[in-house]
């Protein structure tokens, strides 16, 4: 807002008052770097989206609902070999359009709505994330539209939302090859780094790097893939993918428990 | 991405080619195209490189601006990155349709350059919380010819390694009044030193091996590929997956070790022909567009 400077008296620039409060020398306490937050999830939640679900784990909480499969915008395109499994031709395939959004209320200091560059690069991550699993020529022509949103940000903020838009995918009966989990993971910097599983926010703001990965436990496939920082040589990326898997694989019982109990809901809540 | 359309024999041939470790064009699976690199290639910017990678061409402009440093990082500068796809590329990118591209590649280029070695940034401080030297990175995709992230972060690379920033004093009057003085001589600059500064090596899954550098045509048959960002040094500083397929475990740490095989060559070359560029002196005869 531009500044009243005939009624108010005041300096002209502004700083936020972030800048001038003691320093928080509050640094992450040790603990083990195996150790995975415990979750809550649950499926079915939303009256308005066709599947839905809200994932917590520690500080953070995300809540993703899926609607569709809709008529797809965008041109006419042409046929091709159609698939294997009644599957249609390559052209005419389904699209997953994702979109990542983090409330402004989300993080230490409050964010505009439309966030720009970061939540268009998440979004992008989440949709590379998900295109493998969901079966996309089972839907030609149209359009599954999937929205995570970032309540509240304790720490491998991605990882969350990919499970939970999985979660939801699955909560919408949107046919899958399998679910993806995802798992964030932060090097903790200092003499002899090691990679901490499931960071919290603290953790993330003193790590020299951070990764998430994506997999897809029963195919043992990885689904996505996003890492960035001074991680140092591969064999310690190797060593921190290998990390990420387990933990995604130890992950997924709870949800698969998760996606029974919601069916279990539907089932008794629908009139027979 | 441009497309290609290939039918399901080409594809096959390809994939079955790979295998074998030959491809279409006799190459083998880790080696690269033949790579041109001009730097100082437009007058008007303080850094300027022209990357040619096969049918993919890349022109980086580098212009160092005054700003104010970020409230958080008070005593560094910083770079900011701009991608244009041009429609000339492909007519895919007509209107607005390069957008979503120039943003994943801007974004990328963000995320390989967030690390404290890559660029001295303090070198860019003119004075701290007041004044920093901004250097805009506008990259210009002019054709596009398949393994655009590599060329590009080459000509990154090369646009940096020619930046010239002028030197400028800041002088304090009896009130604190500051000014900024730019030195008399026009080449009297500081340059960046790029020893740390990464390349991306793309590698895509086409069958059951990787390509590094592929074609159009290869990347229409792979659906999924690793981008890993390494300095010469075999550090890694971004890693991503992309593309609509899946990897296996044991194929990513395969080609996690192939890129830290490709990326030592790929320095060492870039570093060499950079040095014998500039060794050429001022004189030396501009290819420029035309050659």
């Amino acid at each position: 807002m531009p500044g009243d400077h005939r009624r108010i008296r005041g300096p002209e620039e502004s700083q936020p008052p972030q800048l001038y409060a003691a320093d928080e020398d509050e640094l992450p306490a040790a603990r083990d770097p195996t150790r995975l937050r415990p979750v809550y999830a649950r499926a079915g939640l939303l009256s308005q989206a066709k599947g839905s679900a809200y994932l917590e784990a520690g500080g953070t909480k995300v809540l993703c609902a899926v609607s569709g499969p809709r008529q797809a915008e965008g041109g006419e395109r042409g046929g091709g070999p159609a698939g294997a499994g009644g599957e249609a031709p390559a052209a005419l395939r389904g699209r997953l359009l994702c979109d990542f959004r983090r409330a402004p209320f989300s993080g230490p200091r409050r964010r505009a709505p439309q966030g720009g560059g970061e939540e268009r690069e998440l979004s992008l991550a989440l949709q590379e994330a998900l295109e493998p699993a969901v079966r996309l020529g089972r839907y030609p022509r149209a359009q599954l539209e999937v929205s995570a949103l970032l309540l509240e940000d304790g720490g491998s903020a991605l990882a969350a939302a990919l499970t939970a838009a999985a979660l939801a995918l699955a909560d919408a009966g949107v046919e899958m090859y399998d679910l993806v989990v995802g798992c964030g993971l932060s090097l903790a910097p200092g003499p002899s780094p090691t990679w901490l599983l499931d960071p919290t926010r603290l953790e993330e703001e003193h790590s020299a790097a951070g990764l998430t990965v994506a997999l897809m436990p029963v195919l043992n496939q990885v689904a996505g893939l996003l890492g960035s920082g001074e991680g140092g040589q591969t064999e310690s990326w190797t060593d921190a993918v290998r990390l990420g898997l387990e933990g995604c694989q130890r992950l997924y019982p709870v949800l698969q428990q998760c996606l029974v109990r919601a069916a279990r809901r539907r089932g008794a809540a629908a009139p027979s | 991405m441009a497309s290609v359309a290939l039918s399901e024999a080409e594809k096959v041939y390809i994939v079955h080619g790979v295998q074998e470790d030959l491809r279409v064009d006799g190459r083998g699976c880790e080696d690269y195209r033949c790579i041109e690199v001009e730097t100082d290639v437009v007058s008007n910017t303080s850094g300027s490189a022209r990357v040619k990678l096969g049918h993919t061409d890349i022109l980086v402009g580098v212009k160092a601006e005054m700003g104010t440093p970020k409230l958080e990082k008070p005593s560094e500068g910083y770079l900011e990155f701009f991608v244009d796809c041009s429609a000339n590329a492909t007519p895919e990118f007509e209107g607005r349709g390069g957008d979503d591209l120039g943003t994943e590649i801007a974004n990328t280029l963000y995320r390989i350059f967030n690390n404290k070695s890559s660029v001295d940034l303090s070198s860019l401080c003119i004075s701290p919380r007041e004044h920093c030297w901004v250097l805009c990175v506008d990259v210009l995709l002019l054709e596009c010819g398949g393994n655009l992230f590599d060329a590009i972060s080459i000509a990154v690379k090369a646009a940096l390694f020619n930046t010239r920033i002028p030197r400028v004093r800041v002088l304090e009057d009896e009130e604190g009044a500051k000014d900024i003085e730019l030195s008399d001589d026009p080449y009297d600059c500081i340059r960046l030193s790029v020893e740390n500064v990464p390349c991306i090596v793309t590698l895509c899954k086409i069958g059951c091996r990787h390509v590094v550098d592929a074609t159009l045509q290869e990347e229409a048959c792979s659906l999924a590929s690793l981008l890993v960002s390494v300095t010469s040094k075999g550090v890694v500083t971004c890693m991503r997956k992309v593309g609509k397929g899946s990897l296996d475990p044991e194929s990513i740490f395969e080609m996690m070790e192939s890129s830290k095989r490709v990326g030592k060559v790929l320095h060492m070359s870039l570093q060499s022909v950079l040095h014998k560029e500039e060794s050429l002196g001022p004189k030396r005869p501009k290819v420029g567009f035309l050659g």
